[in-house]
């Protein structure tokens, strides 16, 4: 079991200079780290197609019935596409819920964090790592229920701003991934806990979110939802964007205002997340629960 | 005792007998279950945390109970109590299915996962569907109390009008024990679909759950459906089980099953189904279901084995 | 630069100062680490042996920078692990046994890719030397196998293969054979050696229950329990240290007398015939226990004038094993307990409390005098 090619290092080299990397190594390596985390997300996926009868067919279904519900009651065919539109994004908000918030938890579980924490890479890029492999599954999801709900149920866009129109959906989606970074830190901290906060953020979110009808129409719950939840504000400014001059809709700060309340939401998000992370490093390293198998 | 003693045993012990242990009896199965039900129920329903039960019992059941009726009162604004009732008592009703579905296969994902025991569940003289089974029926107790509270809420705060004197106890209490079989059985099914999948199986429950929105009549009544899509309806036993649960809770309220241009009343003729005929449907859907979902866990269980699944662990 | 001319003039790869750590758990404080003081060269091979609960793997997390010191100071390579954690992550890796890192459903090959990118690999070189290393531990036929389905000595290999992904200068293995047969522990074994010796300046800090293994890979060891370093040294020189008289063991043809003849003669402890004598054979063995190596002359000649014919004679060497019952007062099956680090640590610390003594010696006096205390 030898083979001096793998084993023989580089010549010249010295341990210390070897620690001392260059911004550039750095940002190469986090670069590199994201890619790394990103692509069991997306082999997993590819090596097991039965997501796309539980995350693609069935989440359509589920849509599906909202859109009935509004069919029986006889309401005005734009609330069809405000369903149809919630139902799409929903796919993101739940990946950022099961995928994200969750997955240090897991992968402290799995051994896998200490070996994170124990590598040279920032935590940070192995979070948006995960990000990204779940955004690919989350896209395909939202797309699909939106371009077969929209053709089934003859859902009629009218969009006039679309630069604005994908700035929001670009910075609904970080935002949504900054809250989803620092919660991974939140549910680590609380361990156990995470599995229940997941579930808890899940249909009472939904609803101050107005997943199935403008949440202006919430009054001040929606008010509050819109200040603090990306889901809710994206969602409302796209409905606004996607649907533009629904009297429905009115109620709520402008799609440009919205826009600037997602990107407050990024920065306060992300910064909170790098922070938390810190934090959460410093205590995890100082109360000894990196890992499981160690305790 | 010396050592060499205690090897070979006491002698004045009843001697083993492999047979005694070779078939399990009824006695044994029942413990199973009653074990793995007092698990369940001790894992998935700690009540020592108050967090738990408010999520669990409390903010979930309303939160889905509370977005059909912002729905409605958005859209129908005064659409009638009689519809309001139908989808409030429908879809409190939904937190003990979601419950029951997600107990088998949450367990399945937990176990192997997170606890790392499913193999040792496996190995264990109990049989491994009884354990299920009892787990399911663990989370769906809770989730019934979620049920119970969502309608507390429902009566208190959003006014939903229940007539205790009108209600039919009989055909409540019969509804709700025969709609508990299928409710666990469909929750097997997914458990066995998750002993395939990768850990991130955790929403299938919630999807499958979804998904069956559309065809048991939850929400809204059955006849708005396409007729294929109707006929699924009417095989499953969920849409009998909330039929029978509205028709003894609301007697006399809008029916999911029937109505005009109901599949229901083109081929029978008649408005509704009667009580009799909805509890003969439950139990005639849900035996098939719950035949076909222990015919499935059964091949799935047999893969498992065949591929080595029961002692991964997949995330990614 | 290279590392030959400057392995002398680098710091310690491991240096650690009055290292302490304590659980703050209930229903007490527990101090895993109590004190300990610590200094391994570059290039050296270092065991740590200990019971579980001893504090081995606290030390460990410590060194990887997994976890704080509660007081004390620890350094790799001259950086602080507390405050220089990144640097330190550049050119250590870990490995232990049993580990269950990755994802099952990624290749054995995908799953090491990963990693390589974690540790900053660039993509090409990151396959290139994920199939190096696939070769080199002896994974190439299940290069493509999922990791959920490798058996526990295949696994144990490409943990290995991970942890020199990134050609590390410090290696830390904790317990890396532990559950593996003879084979694959052997094949570990010579990986790491091949590995260590590739390049000067390469360092392992080892942590093992099997004594041979220390013996066999590690040039000092420390002996560690409940927190503290009973012994640092050669394995040879700890065996020396518990040795305190010669013995032997002599094959003669006969002895005329017996062994009481021989037990008679200056210099002489004891001698008594082993077990496996055979008199009607020819064959007697005696065991024979000197003062010191030069009292063996004065049997030699002894036997001579007895007629007796000397068929082999060999001298008894302690084992670590013997070295380690010796300071820590009981095998490893006797451990207090079966856990090690932060949640070993019940248990772990029975009142130890000081520092680490000054010297090896010291500790190996005190141990004598609870032993004769102790009435053993």
């Amino acid at each position: 079991m030898s083979a001096p090619a793998a084993l023989a290092g580089s010549p010249g080299r010295d341990p210390r200079a070897d620690a001392e990397w260059s911004r550039r190594r750095v940002l190469g390596n986090n670069l590199r780290a994201l890619v790394g985390r990103a692509y069991p997300r997306i082999r997993g996926m590819a090596g097991e197609p039965s997501w796309v009868l539980f995350e693609i067919l069935l989440p359509f279904l589920t849509t599906s019935a909202f859109v009935l519900v509004y069919r029986a009651l006889a309401a005005p065919e734009a609330y069809v596409g405000f369903v149809v539109l919630g139902g799409a994004l929903s796919a993101f908000w739940l990946n950022v819920v099961w995928m994200m918030a969750s997955q240090l938890y897991w992968e402290k579980s799995q051994g896998n964090l200490e070996l994170y924490f124990a590598a040279p890479m920032n935590l940070m890029s192995v979070l948006l790592g995960m990000a990204i492999g779940g955004l690919v599954m989350s896209s395909t999801r939202a797309i699909a229920v939106l371009v077969v709900a929209s053709l089934v149920y003859g859902v009629a866009f009218d969009v006039q701003q679309w630069l604005l129109l994908g700035v929001v959906f670009l910075l609904t989606l970080t935002a949504l991934y900054g809250l989803g970074m620092m919660l991974a830190s939140l549910f680590l901290l609380w361990s156990r806990e995470a599995w229940n906060l997941a579930n808890l953020m899940i249909e009472p979110i939904w609803f101050v979110s107005g997943l199935n009808f403008p949440v202006g129409r919430l009054g001040m719950l929606g008010a509050l939802a819109i200040a603090t939840i990306p889901f809710a504000v994206g969602l409302d400014a796209m409905r606004q964007l996607v649907f533009a001059g629904q009297a429905s809709l009115l109620g709520t700060p402008s799609p440009e205002a919205e826009a600037l309340i997602l990107v407050g939401m990024t920065v306060v998000f992300v910064a909170l997340a790098r922070w938390m992370m810190r934090t959460i490093e410093r205590m995890a390293r100082g109360r000894g629960s990196l890992s499981i198998r160690w305790q | 005792m010396s050592a060499s003693e205690r090897a070979r045993g006491d002698p004045g012990a009843t001697p083993f007998v492999p047979s005694i242990v070779a078939e399990a009896g009824a006695g044994d199965t029942l413990r199973a279950f009653r074990t793995a039900a007092l698990l369940g129920w001790r894992v998935e329903s700690n009540w020592t945390d108050p967090a738990l039960f408010f999520i669990y019992t409390v903010a979930r059941p309303i939160a889905s109970l509370l977005l059909f009726v912002v729905m409605i009162q958005i859209v129908g604004g005064g659409a009638n109590d009689e519809i309001r009732a139908f989808v409030i008592l429908g879809s409190s009703l939904w937190a003990t299915l979601v419950a029951g579905i997600a107990g088998p296969a949450w367990s399945v994902l937990e176990d192997r996962e997170r606890y790392r025991m499913l193999k040792y569940l496996y190995l264990s003289p109990a049989s491994f569907l009884v354990l299920l089974v009892g787990r399911g029926v663990a989370r769906l107790a809770a989730g019934a109390i979620g049920t119970a509270i969502a309608l507390v809420f429902a009566v208190l705060v959003l006014g939903l009008r229940v007539d205790v004197a009108r209600v039919d106890w009989p055909l409540l209490l019969t509804t709700l024990l025969l709609g508990i079989p299928p409710i666990v059985a469909i929750g097997v099914l997914l458990g066995a679909v998750c002993l395939q999948t990768r850990q991130e199986s955790w929403s299938y429950p919630d999807a499958f759950a979804g998904s069956m929105f559309l065809v048991t009549g939850v929400v809204f009544p059955l006849a708005v459906l396409p007729d294929p899509v109707e006929v699924v309806g009417l095989l499953n036993p969920i849409t009998w089980w909330i039929a029978g649960v509205r028709q003894a809770v609301l007697p006399g309220g809008p029916t999911s099953v029937g109505g005009e241009g109901s599949l229901w009343t083109v081929v029978t003729g008649s408005a509704s189904p009667d009580a009799a005929t909805v509890v003969f449907a439950l139990f005639a859907t849900g035996a098939l279901i719950t035949l076909a979902a222990t015919a499935i866990f059964r091949l799935s269980e047999r893969r498992a084995r065949d591929q080595g699944l029961l002692d991964r662990t997949t995330g990614s | 630069m290279s590392i030959e001319r400057t392995t002398a003039t680098l710091p310690p790869a491991i240096s650690v100062a009055g290292l302490r750590r304590v659980y703050d758990v209930k229903p007490e404080p527990v101090t895993a680490l109590g004190g300990v003081d610590l200094e391994v060269a570059p290039g050296e091979f270092f065991g740590l042996l200990g019971p579980n609960g001893a504090g081995k793997t606290t030390l460990i997390k410590i060194l990887t920078t997994l976890l704080l010191p509660t007081a004390g100071e620890a350094r790799i390579f001259g950086f602080d692990v507390a405050t220089d954690s990144r640097r330190i992550r550049r050119i250590m890796n870990m490995v232990a046994g049993g580990e269950q890192s990755g994802y099952g459903i990624l290749t054995v090959r995908e799953q090491l890719w990963m990693f390589s990118q974690f540790y900053g690999l660039g993509t090409r070189e990151g396959w290139r030397r994920v199939d190096e290393l696939i070769e080199a531990v002896g994974l190439a036929e299940q290069r493509v196998q999922r990791v959920s389905t490798l058996a526990t000595g295949q696994r144990q290999k490409m943990n290995m293969a991970r942890g020199l992904l990134n050609d590390p200068w410090i290696l830390f293995l904790d317990e890396p054979t532990l559950g593996l047969d003879v084979a694959a522990a052997r094949g570990i074994r010579e990986l790491i050696l091949d590995w260590k010796a590739a390049v000067p300046g390469r360092t392992v800090l080892l942590t093992t229950h099997y004594m041979a293994e220390a013996d066999e890979l590690c040039e000092r060891i420390a002996i560690v329990d409940r927190g503290r370093i009973l012994a640092i040294g050669s394995p040879e020189e700890l065996k020396r240290r518990i040795q305190r008289e010669s013995i032997f063991r002599l094959e003669l043809d006969h002895l005329d007398g017996g062994a009481a003849r021989l037990a008679r003669l200056p210099g002489v402890v004891s001698a008594a015939l082993a077990a496996d004598s055979d008199a009607e054979a020819q064959r007697v063995v005696v065991n024979l226990v000197l003062v010191e190596d030069a009292a063996l002359g004065a049997v030699v000649t002894a036997l001579g004038g007895l007629g007796s014919q000397i068929l082999a004679l060999r001298k008894s060497e302690p084992t670590l094993e013997d070295v380690f019952i010796e300071l820590v007062g009981r095998g490893f099956a006797d451990g207090a307990d079966d856990t090690d680090g932060a949640g070993g640590h019940a248990g772990e610390d029975r009142g130890s409390g000081g520092g680490m003594p000054a010297t090896a010696e010291v500790v190996v006096a005190e141990v004598e005098a609870e032993r004769v205390e102790a009435g053993r």
